[in-house]
C-alpha cells in the first residue's frame, strides 16, 4: 500500500534511478550492487532459515518429530535443490555476499572519514578526493573476493553434489 | 565545417496536465557549439515554446543545469560534437518539481539550505555587524572548507543524487555540503547546532555514498566527502 502523495509512478521511477546505475561511475555501480546484493541475501537468509527449519519439522518445531521425518525431509530437500538453477542461484548468493561483505567494510571506513582524500581545491581532469586511490583499490578487492567466492562456490558444489 | 545533430528535447506544458513528451529538432552544429547554442537556435529558429532558463552562459551562473544523455550537466559548459553522438536526449533534472519543458523549480532545494543554516554563524551578533577586528585565518585552515566554496549552487548534484529520489525528505548533497562548508569554518561558532541538525536519519545517516554528486559537479567541487566528513564529526558528538 501506497503512503499518501506517492503514485505508482514516481515509485517506479525511484526504483529506475536506484537499480539503473547510468554513466556516473564506479562509486554508483557500487551503490546499486550493495543495495541489490542486500536484498538478495537478506531474501536468502529467510528462505535458508525455512528451508533447514524443515528437517526439524518447520513450524511445528516445538514437538519434535522423529528421527525418519527429519531424514526423509532432508533428503527430498536434497533432490529438490539438486538443479542446475539452485546451483547457479547458489553460486550467485557467494558472490554477493562476498561483494557485499567487502564493500560494506569500505563504507564503513568511509563513513568514518577513513580512506578519504583530504579537502583540496578543484583542479580539471583530476578525480575528487573522495574517489581516493584507497576507495577504488577496496572496490576492487570486493569484486575479486566476490569473483573468488564465485568460483569457490560452484566447485564445491560440483564436488558435493556430484560425486 | 557544419553537421547535423538531432535534439531529442523533453517537453512538459503544466497547462496539459500528464505527463511530457520528447520532442526532436535537427540542429545545425558546428565546432564549439554548446548544448545550450543548440537549445537556443530551437528556440529562435524552430520552436519558439521552448522553455530553457539560462543567464550568463559560461559555466558561472549555474542556471542552465539539464541532463543530457542520462548525466546531469551544464548545459553552457558541455559542447555538442564532444558528445560524439547523432542523436542528443535534453532532459529537465530530477528531483525537482517541473515548472515547464527544462525548468525546474530549485525551491527544495534552497529550502534545504536554510534549513541547515548555511552561513556564518558567531554568538557576537554585534561584533558580527560591526566588526572591530579582523578575524585572519591561516592556510591550513582555509583550505579546509576552501573546496566547498566553490560551488555555484546549480543543483546538479542534488538531480544526480539516488537517495533524494527514493527519499525526498533527505537532505541531499548540496545542502548538506554547504552545512560543512560553514562547519569547517575556524570563524563560525555553529558548530554544535549545526551538527544536531545533520545528526539525523534524514541527515548524514541516509547517505550511501553513490558519489554522483561528486561525479557530476561542473566545478570540481566534492558534496560526498563532505558528508563523510560531517558524519564523521556527527559520531565524535
Amino acid at each position: 500500500m501506497l503512503a499518501r502523495g506517492v503514485s505508482r509512478s514516481s515509485v517506479i521511477q525511484s526504483l529506475r534511478v536506484m537499480l539503473i546505475p547510468g554513466r556516473y561511475g564506479l562509486e554508483r555501480w557500487s551503490y546499486v550492487l550493495q543495495r541489490v546484493s542486500g536484498v538478495v541475501v537478506s531474501l536468502y537468509f529467510i528462505a535458508h532459515v525455512l528451508e533447514t527449519g524443515n528437517f526439524i519439522g518447520g513450524i511445528t518445531v516445538w514437538s519434535v518429530p522423529e528421527y525418519s521425518f527429519a531424514e526423509r525431509a532432508y533428503e527430498e530437500t536434497v533432490k529438490l535443490l539438486k538443479n542446475p538453477i539452485f546451483d547457479v542461484g547458489l553460486a550467485v548468493i557467494g558472490f554477493l555476499v562476498g561483494f557485499h561483505t567487502i564493500n560494506g567494510i569500505r563504507l564503513i571506513l568511509a563513513h568514518f572519514g577513513f580512506s578519504l582524500g583530504r579537502p583540496k581545491r578543484p583542479e580539471p581532469f583530476t578525480p575528487p578526493p573522495s574517489f581516493s586511490s584507497k576507495q577504488r583499490a577496496l572496490f576492487w578487492l570486493s569484486i575479486s573476493l566476490a569473483v573468488f567466492a564465485l568460483l569457490y562456490t560452484l566447485d564445491a558444489l560440483t564436488r558435493v553434489f556430484r560425486p | 565545417m557544419v553537421e547535423k545533430v538531432k535534439f531529442r528535447v523533453f517537453r512538459y506544458r503544466p497547462e496539459d496536465g500528464g505527463r511530457g513528451f520528447y520532442k526532436e529538432y535537427e540542429v545545425p552544429v558546428k565546432k564549439g557549439m554548446t548544448i545550450l547554442d543548440g537549445l537556443i537556435y530551437i528556440k529562435e529558429n524552430i520552436d519558439p515554446t521552448l522553455s530553457v532558463r539560462y543567464s550568463c552562459r559560461m559555466a558561472i551562473c549555474g542556471s542552465c543545469g539539464v541532463r543530457v544523455n542520462g548525466v546531469e550537466t551544464l548545459a553552457c559548459h558541455t559542447q555538442v560534437l564532444e558528445l560524439r553522438r547523432r542523436t542528443i536526449r535534453v532532459e529537465p533534472m530530477r528531483n525537482y518539481p517541473l515548472v515547464k519543458d527544462l525548468v525546474t523549480d530549485m525551491t527544495p532545494l534552497f529550502r534545504k539550505q536554510k534549513a541547515l543554516m548555511t552561513w556564518l554563524i558567531r554568538r557576537d551578533t554585534v561584533e558580527q555587524e560591526n566588526p572591530t577586528k579582523q578575524y585572519l585565518q591561516s592556510e591550513e585552515e582555509l583550505e579546509r572548507y576552501l573546496q566547498f566554496t566553490y560551488c555555484i549552487q546549480c543543483g546538479l548534484c542534488y538531480s544526480a543524487c539516488p537517495v533524494v529520489s527514493t527519499f525526498p525528505d533527505f537532505y541531499g548533497p548540496q545542502p548538506l555540503m554547504k552545512a560543512y562548508r560553514y562547519y569547517a569554518d575556524s570563524r563560525d561558532e555553529g558548530g554544535e547546532e549545526r551538527v544536531r541538525l545533520v545528526d539525523r536519519f534524514e541527515g548524514v545517516w541516509r547517505c550511501h555514498f553513490a558519489g554522483s554528486c561528486s561525479a557530476v559537479c561542473p566545478k570540481g567541487v566534492d558534496p560526498a566527502l563532505a558528508i563523510q566528513l560531517l558524519r564523521r564529526s556527527a559520531l565524535k558528538g
